[in-house]
């Protein structure tokens, strides 16, 4: 290997430039694997009934979700204190087991492995994105343990015939944009826009939403004038934006996860091109980050569907809202707060319902009944997936509002998009 | 045409910022065969300062490289004196470690105190463009552009034209020469790797306005920078100017001419290709150990 010129001191061209980029080349991989190692695990038991219920989690608490991954502990830790303090669940008092892992796929399955078969826990709840619940939920379904997730809406989770994986969402990816769809519908035939733009992000999470709003808003006559999908990585959207301000579409639809919706919106304002209506799938969801990032002058009339809102009448929903200020400076939750806590309410109810932690029993209840949880009335079919509807929001005066359904709306007027500042 | 042409420049304004992100990491491999993995992580750390003080005070954040150029490059100075000349001597692979620790260190103190959100600054102009004959040129990326070149000009007068700099390319080029002819090694790895640390003062501003970020962000950059040097030839200045372009351009054309899916891919395949030819990069030096290993 090193060639040493004297005894003890390697020189600095002692490593062969083939060493070397070897070594460079092989730590672009090692950042993408290199993964924190699991807590240190006391076996918690769980015969006794006086004993605590252990609920085993592994979440991307550092690496790419390391956002939502932090807002979903954030979720699961008020729901654990609320539940706790009304006397815990089934008489016992509600302890959490989180693991990191780091948003890496061997690492989520190491950790709900360990979870499971060394540490005994009680209950699992899910992880964030579906890159990760993909693989966590086989394995608690190999070992017959009730899956609830908090995210994961991707049509190839559902259709591997799972028994115990439920998604605590109302809709899975594909129906996500029915609520958008719908809302064009009910338009005048001439306020409906004729053309679109559906860019979209390379994600399990956003392409599927794009697809299906592209082919159902062909089915309604809207013509389809540009399409393209960018990798996660992409930061520079000039080019795209060119692209879209030249085939002038007076709907421009976005699978954007976050930074890609922040950058095509400046890009299309450097253009100065702004289309008639915006609709964007979740980067709109992260109420100040978002605003901040493209203005928030230029948020007005922007849409995206979303699966909470903080100002629902649901049950619970405003000690969450309330328990989440007096902890984080009176911050706003994030929707993966949220969606985790409702993860939570679904296994509570699941639990109480059944008066025992027998895992088929717990599946068998879920699939026969409904649930009410902060984001409204969950309801599942035989794979796990949900079958309500999501939320419609818009931009409307620098906040965030709901505006269908109607039983879920928190304005009742639909304001248009205004060009940029 | 107008769309090849606007291709083109933006590709070449991405190009250039990408070079002087991707100069810094070059430089410090070259002088002290060093992967400085932390690199992506102190862009991503400089970004978080400017658009803590540009939120506060309104002072453009480009402009605010001013201020944070000397802090890096006093911080770079501290890092190799306390902790990097350790490993003086060592394995790549063991900066590797070392350098990657320091990035996880940072990214989880931004994590605690700055939290985990997207950030970007949005002066003014982020939003605007000048027009040039149907040409649209984004201002924030032009300024972001010229603070680039006129940083990499200067490190080029440094390195090309000064003592200090021709000490620097003598130890890269042959250490115990240049130690023989009474240049202090430890001395002139410390300066590259403060100078080297520097850049990111730039470019960390400039990266402010122009992408969103969060303290995980720099997974991304270190990726596509040890890329952009791998192809230029590891070490070499040049070969990060025209292995960011290379990049810049690839992003831009693949993005107009087929879609941005395939732009990261290309990238790698011209990566791919030009190692099976040339495998020390395009501007890469031949070593003995190459022929011998």
């Amino acid at each position: 290997m090193a060639k040493q010129d004297k005894p003890g001191h390697v020189t600095r061209r002692g490593w062969s430039g083939t060493t070397v980029r070897a070594v460079a080349t092989s730590a672009v991989v090692l950042l993408a694997v290199a993964a924190c190692g699991s807590k240190p695990s006391d076996n918690a038991g769980s015969g006794n009934s006086k004993d605590p219920i252990v609920v085993g989690i592994s979440l991307p608490l550092t690496g790419d979700f390391s956002q939502p991954g932090g807002e979903a502990r954030k979720g699961y830790e008020i729901w654990r204190d609320q539940v706790n303090a009304a006397g815990g669940l089934l008489g016992r008092q509600v302890e959490l087991k989180i693991t990191d892992d780091a948003s890496n796929q061997d690492t989520v399955v190491t950790d709900y492995t360990k979870l499971i078969t060394q540490d005994n826990v009680d209950l699992l709840l899910g992880t964030f994105s579906t890159l990760l619940n993909f693989p966590a939920s086989a394995v608690a379904e190999k070992n017959g343990m009730l899956y609830v997730e908090p995210a994961g809406g991707a049509p190839k989770m559902f259709d591997r015939g799972f028994k115990k994986l439920f998604f605590a969402q109302q809709a899975t990816a594909q129906h996500q944009p029915d609520v958008f769809v719908d809302y064009i519908k009910g338009l005048p035939e001439n306020e409906r826009p004729k053309t679109a733009a559906y860019p979209t992000q390379d994600d399990p999470f956003t392409t599927p939403v794009i697809e299906s709003m592209q082919k159902q808003l062909e089915d309604l006559g809207v013509q389809t004038v540009y399409t393209t999908t960018y990798p996660a990585d992409a930061t520079n959207f000039q080019t795209i934006a060119s692209a879209i301000a030249a085939a002038k579409p007076d709907l421009i639809a976005q699978g954007a996860v976050f930074e890609d919706g922040v950058g095509l919106v400046r890009s299309l304002q450097q253009l100065n091109y702004s289309p008639k209506m915006l609709f964007q799938t979740s980067a709109p969801s992260n109420a100040s980050q978002y605003s901040d990032g493209i203005g928030k002058a230029n948020t007005e009339g922007v849409f995206y569907t979303v699966s909470w809102n903080e100002k629902a009448t649901t049950p619970n929903n405003d000690t969450f809202v309330a328990e989440y200020a007096k902890r984080f400076d009176g911050g706003i939750p994030a929707e993966d707060a949220a969606d985790a806590y409702a993860a939570a309410q679904v296994v509570q109810a699941a639990v109480e319902a059944v008066g025992s932690l027998d895992q088929d029993k717990l599946a068998e209840w879920l699939h026969g009944n409904k649930v009410e949880t902060i984001l409204g009335s969950l309801a599942w079919d035989e794979t796990g997936a949900p079958t309500s509807d999501f939320l419609l929001a818009q931009w409307q005066k620098g906040a965030p509002e709901i505006v269908a359904p109607k039983d879920a709306a928190t304005v009742t007027t639909v304001v248009s998009k205004t060009p940029w500042e | 045409m107008t769309q090849l042409v606007q291709a083109l420049v933006l590709g070449l304004l991405i190009g250039g910022v990408y070079a002087l992100m991707a100069s810094g990491l070059t430089l410090i491999f070259g002088v002290m065969n060093i992967i400085n993995v932390a690199h992506g992580a102190l862009l991503i750390l400089v970004a978080f300062i400017t658009w803590k003080i540009w939120s506060l005070t309104g002072v453009d954040p480009i402009l605010l490289a001013v201020v944070m150029t000397p802090l890096m490059f006093g911080f770079g100075w501290l890092l190799y004196k306390g902790v990097l000349s350790r490993i003086s001597g060592s394995s790549p692979g063991m900066s590797v470690l070392l350098t990657f620790g320091i990035a996880i260190t940072i990214e989880g103190v931004l994590n605690v105190t700055a939290g985990n959100k997207f950030r970007s600054a949005t002066p003014s102009y982020f939003s605007e463009s000048y027009r040039v004959l149907g040409i649209s040129l984004p201002k924030a990326q032009v300024y972001g552009c010229l603070a680039a070149v006129l940083v990499l000009g200067l490190l080029y007068v440094v390195l090309a034209r000064t003592w200090t700099g021709r000490a620097i390319r003598a130890t890269a080029q042959n250490s115990s020469g240049a130690a023989l002819v009474g240049i202090q090694a430890s001395a002139v790895a410390a300066l590259a790797f403060a100078i080297g640390t520097a850049t990111t003062g730039v470019g960390g501003s400039i990266l402010s306005v122009l992408y969103p970020f969060f303290p995980a962000s720099h997974y991304d950059w270190i990726s596509r920078l040890l890329g952009i040097i791998v192809l230029g030839g590891m070490g070499s200045l040049a070969g990060a100017l025209i292995g960011a372009l290379i990049l810049g351009l690839a992003e831009t054309l693949t993005a107009t001419y087929g879609s941005l899916q395939w732009s990261t891919l290309i990238f790698y395949a011209v990566i791919l290709v030009v190692l099976l030819f040339r495998p020390q990069g395009l501007f890469g030096s031949r070593l003995r150990q190459d022929v011998m290993a």
